[in-house]
C-alpha cells in the first residue's frame, strides 16, 4: 500500500513538474510576441530615427530635470539630460566610440562591460534584434509584478553583465528588468520597472519608468517621441574633447 | 555626499527640545529606544552591525529602558547601547545640548571676521572688520569662554560642531548690529558695534537640501595658485571656476587648495575635481559602502591636468568631501596636507530627533580612503601638522598657508 502512495506521489510531483515544463513558453517565443505586442517587426523597420523627450526625476534628494535622446539606425545615439544643479551630462555612441561628458567629471570613453552595455542600448531596434544582441535566452519561471503574472526570461549577451526580464503573460509587454550597470564607480545593481505604454509610429513605448539603484529611485517620463524627423547631424559627431581623448589613446 | 552636508548642517541648527511631562518619560524613552535599535537595524551598511547580533542587543537593552526612572538613565543605557557598536558617529546629543548649539539668531549676514577655537579661545582668523588674532570674549553679553568651556566637556561635541555653533552665535539678518567684545593684541578689553554684511557668494541649492552661500575664490600668491572655497556644492559654478583656476595655473610652481572650514557637500565633486591633478587612469580616492551599493571614487583625469606640487590645508572644520578629497589625494601621493587633523565626519550620517527630545546622529556608510584607512573619527591628519597661534595671527601671519607656500618653494628649488 505504501508503495503505492509512493508511486502515485512520485507520480504526481512528476506529472506536475512536466505540466509546470509545459507551461513555460521559449524565451524565443516571448521575445518575438513582445516584438508583436508592441507593433510588430515591419513597425519597427519602418523607424530610421526617433527624438525622445521627457523628464527625469530622483524623488529622495528632491532633484528633476529634462532629458532628450537622439538616436538614429543602426547604431547612433545622443543623449543630454540637464538635471538642475547637476548640470548638463551628455553621452553619445557612435562608430563604435561610446562617450559621456559632464560639468562635474568632464569627458570620457566608455571601455569594457560599460561599453558594450550602452553599446546595446544604442542599438536602433534592439528588440527586433535580440538574436544577435543575446546569443543565450532562457525561460526560467513565471513571477508576479505589481499583480501581474509574467514570464521571468534571462539574457545573456556577447560581451557584458547578464540581465533579466520580465514579460507580461497576458499582454506580452516587458515590465521590469533587472540588470547590473557598471561604471567606473562600480557594478550596481538596477531594477526598472516600465509602464504606460503608448504608441508612436506605430510602436508601443513605455512612457514610465522607475529606477531602483543603491537604494535611489529614479523616475523617468516620456511625454514625447517624434519618428523619423531628421536629425542634424552634428548631434551624432564626437565632441573635440572626446576626439581628444581619442586621438591621446591612440598616440600612447 | 549631500547627506553628509545636510546632516552636519542640521547638527547644529536644531531648534531647542520641548520639555517632557514625567508621566510621559517612559512612553518617550521606549519609543526613543525603538527608533534607535530600528534604524541602525535598517540603515546600518553592515546587516550585523559592528559584528553584533542586533536582536539580542536589543532583547538585552528594551528592558533596562523600560525600567529607566529619567530621562539621563535611558539616555545613558542608549549610549551604553551605541557604544557596543564601537564606532563613531553614532551618538545621543541630550536635548539641553541643543539650546547651546542652537543657532537662535537666524538670518544670513555675518559680521565681516571669521573665527577658529585655539588652545579653548576663540580668536579672529580671517576677514577684514577686526585684527587677526583678536580674541573674542562677548557677543550680545554671552560669555563665548563659558560656552566654549562648556561644549568643549561634551565628548560628543567635535570641533566642526563647536565652531559652526559659535558661527551661529555671530549671524543674524544683514544689517542688524552685534556688539561684541574683543581682547586686543595688548589683551585689552575692545568692544565694537558691528553692522551685519550681506553672506559671501551665491545662494546655491541641492535638491532638498537648504540653499546655502557658495563661494570660490582664486589667486596668485607669488608663483602659486590659491584655491580656496567654503562647500563643494554649487556644482555647475564651482567646476568651472575650480577648472579654470588650475588651467591659469598650468606654469605655476604649485597650487594649494584651502579647506579649511570646508565642511562638504556632493562628495562626486571630490572626484571631478582630483581629475585636474592625475594624469593617470583609474585611480580612485576611496570607496564608500552601502547596504546595498559600494561606490568607488574614481578620478577621471582631465586633458589639461596639473602635475605640479599639490598642497592642501585643512583642519578640524574641514569635513565630508573635504577629507575625502584632501586623504584620497594625499593616499595616492599626490598632495601633502598641511594644517591639523580634519573632523573625522567623512561617513553620510544623519541627525535625526528622538521621541524625548534628545538629538541622535547615525551613519549609514562606511568610507575607505585607497589606503585602506577609514576617514571617519581619525579624520585625515596632516603631513605637516601645523596649528595656528595667536601670536602669528596678531603678526598677521598664516601659519598653515606659509608651511605649504614654503615646500612648494623647496619643491622648485629640487
Amino acid at each position: 500500500m505504501q508503495k503505492s502512495i509512493a508511486r502515485w506521489l512520485i507520480t504526481v510531483v512528476c506529472g506536475a513538474a512536466y505540466a509546470h515544463a509545459q507551461a513555460l513558453p521559449t524565451a524565443e517565443s516571448i521575445l518575438d510576441r513582445f516584438v508583436e505586442a508592441t507593433g510588430g517587426k515591419a513597425a519597427y523597420q519602418q523607424h530610421t530615427s526617433e527624438v525622445m523627450t521627457g523628464t527625469i526625476a530622483f524623488p529622495t534628494p528632491g532633484l528633476t530635470g529634462r532629458l532628450t535622446r537622439y538616436a538614429s539606425a543602426p547604431d547612433k545615439e545622443y543623449s543630454v539630460v540637464e538635471l538642475g544643479p547637476i548640470g548638463k551630462i551628455e553621452s553619445g555612441a557612435s562608430g563604435g566610440v561610446v562617450w559621456e561628458r559632464s560639468a562635474l567629471l568632464g569627458p570620457r570613453l566608455k571601455s569594457g562591460d560599460e561599453k558594450a552595455q550602452a553599446g546595446r542600448e544604442a542599438q536602433f531596434r534592439a528588440p527586433v534584434e535580440w538574436r544577435r544582441l543575446f546569443p543565450k535566452a532562457e525561460t526560467l519561471s513565471v513571477e508576479t509584478v505589481n499583480g501581474e503574472k509574467c514570464y521571468k526570461v534571462a539574457l545573456t549577451p556577447a560581451s557584458g553583465k547578464p540581465e533579466t526580464r520580465f514579460y507580461s503573460r497576458k499582454s506580452g509587454l516587458l515590465l521590469k528588468a533587472v540588470a547590473t550597470a557598471v561604471s567606473p564607480m562600480g557594478e550596481i545593481a538596477v531594477e526598472v520597472e516600465v509602464s504606460d505604454y503608448k504608441q508612436f509610429g506605430g510602436v508601443l513605448y513605455p512612457t514610465r519608468s522607475r529606477q531602483q539603484t543603491g537604494g535611489q529611485e529614479m523616475v523617468i517620463t516620456i511625454t514625447d517621441v517624434r519618428i523619423n524627423e531628421a536629425i542634424p547631424p552634428q548631434h551624432f559627431e564626437l565632441p573635440p574633447e572626446i576626439q581628444a581623448l581619442i586621438s591621446k589613446a591612440a598616440a600612447k | 555626499m549631500a547627506a553628509v552636508s545636510v546632516t552636519l548642517l542640521c547638527g547644529v541648527l536644531v531648534l531647542p527640545a520641548a520639555a517632557q511631562a514625567p508621566p510621559e518619560q517612559k512612553q518617550a524613552n521606549l519609543a526613543s529606544f525603538e527608533f534607535v535599535w530600528t534604524t541602525i537595524r535598517d540603515q546600518h551598511w553592515d546587516k550585523n552591525p559592528g559584528g553584533l547580533d542586533w536582536q539580542a542587543i536589543g532583547a538585552e537593552f528594551r528592558p533596562r529602558v523600560e525600567q529607566a526612572a529619567t530621562g539621563e538613565a535611558a539616555r545613558e543605557i542608549l549610549r551604553e547601547m551605541l557604544g557596543r557598536l564601537k564606532q563613531t558617529h553614532f551618538a545621543i546629543f541630550p536635548a539641553p545640548v541643543y539650546q547651546d548649539l542652537a543657532a537662535a539668531t537666524g538670518g544670513d549676514g555675518w559680521p565681516g571676521f571669521e573665527v577658529r577655537v585655539v588652545d579653548g579661545r576663540v580668536l579672529v582668523t580671517g576677514g577684514s572688520a577686526v585684527p587677526l588674532g583678536w580674541q573674542v570674549l562677548n557677543v550680545e553679553g554671552t560669555d563665548l569662554r563659558a560656552l566654549v568651556a562648556a561644549l568643549q566637556k561634551d565628548p560628543a561635541i567635535h570641533e566642526l560642531q563647536l565652531e559652526r555653533a559659535l558661527a551661529a552665535r555671530f549671524s543674524g539678518p544683514v544689517g542688524a548690529a552685534r556688539r561684541i567684545t574683543f581682547a586686543d593684541g595688548s589683551d585689552q578689553p575692545q568692544t565694537r558695534e558691528l553692522k551685519l554684511e550681506p553672506p559671501r557668494g551665491e545662494l546655491a541649492g541641492f535638491g532638498n537640501l537648504p540653499p546655502q552661500h557658495v563661494w570660490l575664490e582664486s589667486k596668485k600668491l607669488g608663483e602659486t595658485g590659491y584655491i580656496r572655497f567654503n562647500f563643494f556644492l554649487d556644482l555647475v559654478r564651482v567646476m568651472q571656476s575650480f577648472g579654470e583656476a588650475v588651467e591659469a595655473c598650468a606654469h605655476c610652481g604649485g597650487i594649494v587648495i584651502d579647506l579649511r572650514g570646508n565642511v562638504g557637500g556632493i562628495g562626486a565633486m571630490a572626484m571631478g575635481m582630483a581629475g585636474w591633478f592625475v594624469d593617470k587612469p583609474g585611480q580612485r580616492l576611496g570607496t564608500m559602502t552601502m547596504r546595498n551599493a559600494t561606490l568607488n571614487f574614481f578620478i577621471n583625469p582631465r586633458a589639461g591636468a596639473y602635475n605640479g606640487p599639490l598642497a592642501i590645508l585643512v583642519d578640524g572644520s574641514s569635513a565630508s568631501t573635504a577629507e575625502i578629497f584632501a586623504g584620497g589625494l594625499r593616499d595616492l601621493g599626490r598632495a601633502r596636507v598641511f594644517g591639523t587633523r580634519s573632523a573625522g565626519a567623512a561617513l553620510p550620517s544623519i541627525f535625526t530627533r528622538l521621541p524625548n527630545g534628545d538629538g541622535f546622529q547615525y551613519a549609514v556608510a562606511n568610507y575607505v580612503s585607497v589606503s585602506g584607512e577609514t576617514l571617519e573619527a581619525k579624520g585625515v591628519t596632516p603631513d605637516v601638522e601645523v596649528k595656528l597661534t595667536r601670536e602669528t595671527l596678531l603678526a598677521g601671519q598664516d601659519a598653515v598657508l606659509d608651511a605649504a607656500l614654503a615646500w612648494i618653494r623647496g619643491q622648485r628649488i629640487q
